[in-house]
């Protein structure tokens, strides 16, 4: 019961940076799409568009780690 | 490349480019106009000539298309005129798309009859009912649902309109509709549609040839069309197979007859002449300059001269680029090529995604298990693609990164997960289930080497043009591990006493740098440690596949039985499979294409497009399978 505040804040570190992705990403795929029907070419830069915003949840993913092992969790 | 100048006399210009072409080494540009010199445009007479090739073409590829196949390529001889190509391309092409349209007939009788099959006996059995058709007007009718109650409503509907006018007699079929005739005075066929139309009932066409037939002799002809239409399909198979056993080898050389003289039209265009010579300008690689001086020499005694501009000439103008790699490497152009090409002169980054790219790759999925799988899959992609595909090339990724991944999987001891640790295999360098920092340390010293590697490229590649930048370039790298160094240092990874040393020369190097770079050159080089930060991608995304795996096997005991256990973990092993090749398929491109390519690669080149025959082209795609 006393490490609920260290599960508590790797799970809103991870699940925080993983909102804002789904947010961005949710931006980004309708703009992919129709891009892709007009210029189907660029399709490299369309994937890597979607993937940037991943690196927010990775890190998130990184940090909830940390906390965990730190916290002794 | 060489930048070069073809000069010679302008009644010589077209045989001088059918040696050109026979050679297929010249990139050719569209040549300056100056003065005197003027574009060949095409005399009126030409560009009929120009009009009834492209009509050929037009014929060639929808006849080769209509044949459903490649044919095979024949011989390459020259006794091919215009007029015996025009014939030839001509009435392929007519005689395939009559058979075309046959077919498509067929196939358009064949699924009107079907529509009717459910109903044949139901009809039949109506048409022995005695009805008289003479000049009458016959529908067929299907009713789904609640037939009864609609065949009622449509019965009150047509007394209202046709009084007694009409019959319509209805059987249940054996799928529990109801099929029903209706018959009309011919006068009143047009109200019976509208009404019909209108109640919603849906009525089936008749295939034209029944029009007018009894409602007997109608269902008797379609039972044995459905018989006769699959040998008539067959029939028009074989003849199509016949004209392309027959024509395909003509049709193709054909192809490449009208390929070359439109290659050859678009080269004239790109011509520039005076009234007594002309000028062809392009590129060609600088080994090959040679061999078409002599080539010219020897056919034209001497009067055509090759001339090599200077690069300062040329300096600023795109010159064409071509990949060259080994053929281990060759490969993974195909991850190159999705990014526009490099710049002439600039690195080409193939080399080092073909090292980088698997290794990563293996780093991430690490599995014996997985691994053996994905080897599997990619030598039987490999075997069933044709060379010098994109699919082949695909096979070929998959190898390398089914390679490393099950050397990587003997390192952390993983086959399908935990299952390597219950029979025995250890982990060599870490258990990756329980060691998240030293796998994240992996991550990130891979990161840090792939980010100095791609700065120290960049600043070797830059360091002929502009010195000051490279050293920025270079410096930007050494700080980099200086960074990563002291870091390792106060994480205890390294002794405390190199930790002072360490931040005294990085900060001795950022003036360096700022002065190599500018004010903004900090920023930068914050930019790329966060790069670096984002390689902890290869420790999350490795990090969840083994932990998929772990839980795939814990279902074994989960779920009661072991049959349905073990049915489940291997289903949540094959997503955690598919997961695990596509993820980090996508994080590792875009490693590459964001943190690294960005270090050094410029985007720009264009494709290097020699002149050449048609047949060449296919024979140089051989050549390089061999």
């Amino acid at each position: 019961m006393e490490n609920y505040a260290v599960y508590l804040s790797a799970a809103l570190s991870v699940a925080i940076p993983a909102l804002a992705t789904g947010w961005a990403q949710s931006r980004i795929g309708p703009a992919a799409a129709a891009t892709l029907a007009e210029k189907p070419e660029l399709s490299v830069t369309v994937v890597l568009l979607i993937a940037i915003p991943e690196t927010v949840a990775i890190l998130g993913f990184v940090v909830s780690v940390l906390i965990l092992m730190q916290g002794g969790g | 490349m060489s930048r070069i100048r073809i000069l010679g006399p302008t009644e010589q210009l077209q045989q001088v480019l059918r040696r050109v072409q026979d050679l297929g080494l010249v990139h050719l540009i569209e040549t300056q106009e100056t003065g005197s010199l003027k574009l060949l445009g095409l005399t009126p007479q030409q560009a009929r000539h120009v009009r009834r090739v492209r009509k050929v073409a037009e014929d060639v590829y929808a006849a080769i298309a209509l044949l459903g196949k490649e044919p095979h390529a024949g011989s390459t001889s020259n006794d091919l005129t215009l007029a015996r190509a025009a014939l030839i391309a001509g009435r392929s092409r007519r005689h395939l798309e009559a058979l075309e349209a046959r077919r498509h007939d067929l196939e358009e009788e064949r699924a009107l009859i079907l529509k009717f099959k459910p109903f044949f006996t139901t009809f039949r059995k109506i048409s022995e009912s005695g009805l008289d058709l003479d000049g009458v007007r016959i529908f067929y009718l299907v009713l789904r649902d609640d037939g009864e109650q609609e065949m009622r409503r449509v019965r009150a509907a047509l007394r209202e309109t046709l009084g007694d006018g009409f019959e319509l007699l209805s059987q249940s079929s054996e799928s529990g509709e109801a099929a029903m005739i209706l018959a009309v005075p011919k006068e009143s066929g047009a109200k019976a549609e509208l009404l019909l139309s209108e109640a919603g009932v849906q009525s089936l066409s008749l295939p034209d040839q029944f029009e007018g037939e009894s409602v007997g002799t109608t269902v008797q002809r379609m039972q044995s069309r459905l018989t006769e239409l699959p040998d008539d399909l067959a029939n028009l198979e074989a003849e199509r197979d016949r004209i392309a056993r027959e024509r395909g080898r003509d049709l193709v050389r054909i192809r490449a007859y009208v390929e070359d003289h439109l290659a050859t039209v678009d080269a004239m265009a790109k011509a520039a002449v005076t009234p007594r010579a002309f000028v062809l300008e392009g590129w060609i690689p600088s080994a090959a300059q040679r061999d078409l001086q002599q080539c010219l020499d020897k056919t034209f005694g001497g009067v055509v001269e090759v001339e090599t501009l200077s690069s300062e000439d040329w300096l600023g103008e795109p010159a064409p680029v071509v990949l060259k790699n080994p053929r281990l490497f060759r490969p993974f152009e195909a991850i190159t090529t999705m990014m526009p090409l490099p710049k002439y002169g600039t690195v080409d980054p193939t080399p080092y995604v073909a090292v980088f790219f698997p290794m990563f790759f293996g780093v991430t999925l690490g599995d014996i298990g997985y691994g053996l799988i994905l080897a599997t899959l990619s030598l039987f992609l490999r075997f069933r693609s044709a060379p010098h595909t994109k699919l082949r090339s695909i096979s070929e990724i998959g190898l390398a990164c089914a390679l490393f991944t099950i050397i990587f999987g003997f390192l952390y001891g993983e086959l399908f997960g935990d299952l390597g640790h219950r029979i025995g295999l250890h982990p060599i360098i870490f258990n990756r289930e329980e060691a998240f920092f030293p796998f994240l340390g992996l991550a990130l010293a891979l990161g840090v080497v792939h980010i100095v590697l791609g700065l120290f490229v960049g600043a070797v590649k830059m360091f002929r043009k502009d010195k000051r930048h490279a050293l920025g370039r270079g410096m930007a790298g050494v700080m980099v591990v200086l960074i990563a160094f002291a870091l390792m240092a106060a994480a205890g990874m390294l002794p405390d006493r190199f930790f002072t040393p360490l931040v005294i020369t990085t900060l001795v190097a950022l003036p360096i740098l700022v002065v190599a770079e500018g004010v903004l050159a900090p920023v930068e080089l914050v930019s790329t440690l966060g790069n670096v930060l984002s390689y902890a991608r290869i420790m999350a995304v490795g990090t969840a596949s083994v932990m998929m795996a772990v839980v795939a096997n814990r279902m074994t005991n989960a779920f009661g039985g072991v049959v349905v256990g073990v049915i489940c973990a291997l289903l949540f092993h094959l997503v955690n499979f598919v997961l695990g090749v596509f993820s980090p398929t996508i994080h590792m491109l875009r490693l590459h294409y964001v943190e690294f390519f960005g270090k050094f690669f410029s985007p720009g080149g264009s494709q290097y497009q020699p002149f050449r025959h048609w047949s060449q082209r296919e024979n140089a795609i051989e050549e390089r399978s061999a």
